[in-house]
């Protein structure tokens, strides 16, 4: 019980903004997750290239703020793992990841 | 003159040396893309993707502000993934939901 206290009037708990915007960048994560059985020709190579570098960028970030944020840290972890998947699937999808003997045609 | 001036920002605890100014100038990036893709056709935009930018947009808005440092720039980019992000929601729930008399009408 008295856990559930402290979580709930911590400076990063959900009575701040050091909890919630952590809380929508888990948004990008979920999203990733619904499209994760989508074609690759319905994945936006912009979009998920830019997530993977931003991500990486973010993990550092949560790390240097005061007050430090290791549910962002772990936001932007899982986020990170979850879009280079997605990126690899766009890849292969536009031919980026074959063999040099597979490679019969270019996009 | 100028150059302390330069220096001052060289310097500055959000500036160019730290990660407190890369992240936001990347997160750019997103907006960025999403401004890329305003070409791609409706059909090809995900809800949870542009959903996710847009909550992250406005949120974030405010949480740039509460941080130490304040990050201007942080917020700023916020403010414009939450603006590309509601003009790609736009598009394709107008597309999916406000064109169906065309799509019924090409059906018959």
């Amino acid at each position: 019980m008295s856990f559930f206290k402290t979580f709930i009037n911590s400076p990063v708990g959900p009575k701040t903004t050091h909890f919630w915007g952590p809380v929508a960048n888990w948004g990008f994560v979920a999203a990733a997750m619904a499209d994760i059985e989508k074609p690759p020709e319905m994945l936006s190579g912009n979009m998920t290239g830019v997530m993977c570098v931003y991500s990486a960028l973010c993990m550092r970030f949560a790390w240097m703020i005061r007050p430090r944020n290791y549910l962002l840290l772990v936001c932007h972890a899982s986020n990170e793992t979850v879009q280079l998947y997605q990126l690899s699937r766009w890849a292969r999808g536009q031919g980026y990841l074959q063999l040099k003997e597979d490679k019969t045609s270019s996009t | 003159m100028a150059t302390s001036k330069l220096q001052a920002l060289w310097n500055h605890p959000a500036g160019p040396k730290t990660i407190h100014f890369w992240a936001p100038t990347f997160k750019w990036g997103i907006s960025i893309a999403n401004i890329a893709d305003f070409a791609k056709p409706p059909e090809k935009l995900s809800y949870p993707q542009q959903f996710a930018v847009t909550a992250t947009g406005i949120i974030w808005s405010r949480y740039s502000l509460v941080i130490t440092p304040k990050n201007w720039n942080l917020f700023s980019v916020n403010v414009a993934m939450a603006g590309t992000g509601l003009y790609q929601l736009s598009r394709k729930i107008r597309h999916d939901y406000f064109n169906e008399e065309e799509t019924a009408v090409i059906k018959e």
